[in-house]
């Protein structure tokens, strides 16, 4: 536990216990027992559709899982969420502050963004480095810029815990770099994460634990104890074994 | 409502006699027709922003249709067929409410699933007016696919204000909530945002708003001002607050311009072909534009 020099962490643990999930007649995820320790930053890795997503989705309460996750709650403790990608017209007219605006306040964007909400918005996009792209229309944007931009919208208002979903995917190496000084921040600050992760070095780097799903836990501990290359090679070559078990 | 109404017609109608507003304007249905028009072409504008960001525009089609089966139905249970307010509404709004629940509950794709509705609609539509038109002229029904300004009474125009008042409220409540629910519906509700709720309360703006047009542009073209002025606006504007105004504007004038025109050249054609024809031209015009701003960057400057 912690000793008194320590400030306590703002960000929440959170106990995942025997979480299974079962959609259409499909098991998604089985037992999945592990626990996130708070202020962590908790990696999970494992292959494509082994589950993570949903899994962070059952965390969210947004699917209909079986099991227990208990969020260590404490008053006014706040969700961010960076998803993996908007789904939308790219001809839209519709700008980053537009985006940000609608995050915000609940008057429609197209009157106008309140005084209040102007410098938080454009506090959150200085972060990231979008703070002059903010006029740019969201059909514009790069992948990378993107996914800044949606990891700008989880920084308001200041998470205590963040669930990213893959925001590493398809950025550019600028905006990888603005990401991870970030993420660094609110290490610093204590704030509980969970990042689904495909790149391994970063995990190495910066996690302070590291789950690997595939239906069930394949394994959990820290970047040092798990990721051997023997328990790597074995958790992605057991998608083909798994994959051929669930075929009818 | 009603005295707001009766104290501005006589100034509009002695205006139009002292020849300060067109002429036309002094008999009732014009004036009718033209208050109509201003109220519902901001509204659909508006909505018609949501129905592109959504990509729902065949949704409103759907209703459209059914608004047909809703006359017809209206005129068998003996509901007045110049109005059928009771069964045009209930019927829409279940067959709305219908097809959403549905998209929820199968997952199926909105495009098959519309489709579906749509031909059902149709196939009942079609059966029941065979009985109907034993019953009246089956020209009634044109009024209802093409719209007819000269029809337009107080009652409608009653509906309309209510109606439109309701999706202004509503709206301008939740339209942020509403985009960014079709956004990222994971990412709406982990903001709190209730996002199958907002899909239900949206149908049924889009539902009820069709019905109320029904009789100045028709339910086949109630779509079209849903869609054209939004894709229009589209054409021209970088940000939500262009989207959203030139949208409102464009379908404003299209109304008002298709009901003036025809009146003052005195050509017979439906007031919803009218309006729809105006609004088409719009859309070419901003897409010239628009590919004019492409091909001479210097332009979009103006």
């Amino acid at each position: 536990m912690l000793t008194k020099n320590e400030d306590p962490p703002r960000g929440p643990s959170i106990c995942f216990e025997m979480v299974g999930l079962c959609l259409s007649n499909i098991t998604i995820l089985q037992d999945v027992s592990f626990t996130v320790k708070a202020g962590d930053m908790h990696c999970l890795i494992g292959p494509n559709g082994g589950g993570k997503t949903s899994l962070i989705l059952s965390l969210l309460g947004q699917m209909p899982h079986t099991g227990r996750i208990a969020i260590n709650w404490t008053d006014g403790t706040t969700i961010g969420y960076v998803p993996q990608v908007l789904d939308f017209d790219r001809t839209l007219p519709v700008t980053v502050n537009n985006f940000m605006t609608m995050i915000c306040q609940n008057m429609p964007a197209f009157i106008r963004t309140k005084k209040r909400y102007k410098d938080i918005i454009n506090n959150a996009l200085r972060l990231v480095s979008m703070d002059t792209k903010a006029e740019r229309r969201l059909g514009e944007l790069s992948g990378g810029e993107m996914q800044r931009v949606l990891f700008a919208q989880a920084l308001i208002p200041f998470p205590d815990l963040l669930i990213l979903d893959e925001p590493g995917a398809g950025i550019d190496r600028i905006g990888a770099r603005v990401i991870e000084e970030i993420i660094l921040v609110l290490k610093k600050q204590k704030v509980t994460m969970v990042w689904i992760n495909h790149d391994l070095k970063q995990v190495r780097q910066m996690a302070d634990a590291v789950t690997c799903i595939h239906k069930q836990v394949l394994f959990s501990g820290t970047p040092e104890e798990v990721l051997t290359t023997e328990k790597v090679f074995q958790a992605f070559s057991a998608t083909t074994t798994n994959v051929r078990r669930d075929s009818p | 409502m009603v005295s707001i109404y009766n104290s501005i017609m006589p100034v509009v109608q002695r205006l139009a006699e002292s020849g300060w507003l067109p002429e036309s304007l002094k008999y009732a249905f014009v004036f009718n027709s033209l208050v109509a028009a201003l109220i519902l072409g901001p509204v659909l504008g508006g909505i018609g922003t949501l129905v592109v960001t959504k990509r729902l525009a065949f949704f409103s089609q759907a209703i459209g249709n059914a608004a047909l089966t809703g006359v017809a139905i209206g005129i068998i249970l003996g509901e007045s067929y110049t109005s059928p307010y009771v069964s045009l509404f209930s019927f829409c709004i279940i067959f709305g409410m219908a097809m959403i629940f549905t998209r929820n509950r199968t997952k199926m794709t909105t495009d098959t699933l519309i489709a579906i509705f749509l031909c059902i609609s149709l196939a009942v539509g079609a059966c029941i007016l065979l009985y109907v038109t034993a019953k009246v002229n089956v020209h009634v029904l044109d009024n209802v696919l093409f719209g007819s300004i000269l029809t337009v009474n107080e009652l409608d125009l009653n509906v309309l204000f209510v109606i439109s008042f309701i999706c202004i409220l509503c709206g301008l409540g939740f339209y942020n909530r509403m985009v960014l629910s079709s956004f990222n519906p994971n990412l709406a509700r982990v903001r709190g945002i209730k996002v199958i709720f907002l899909d239900y309360l949206f149908i049924l703006m889009v539902t009820i708003i069709t019905v109320a047009s029904v009789k100045i542009i028709g339910a086949i073209l109630v779509e079209a001002l849903l869609v054209i002025p939004a894709a229009s606006a589209r054409n021209l504007s970088r940000s939500m607050r262009g989207f959203f105004f030139y949208s409102a504007a464009f379908s404003t004038l299209s109304c008002v311009i298709g009901i003036v025109i025809p009146m003052e050249l005195e050509i017979p054609v439906p007031s919803g072909g009218a309006i729809i024809l105006v609004a088409a031209f719009f859309f070419a015009a901003t897409t010239a534009i628009r590919q004019l701003r492409r091909a001479y960057p210097a332009l979009g400057k103006i």
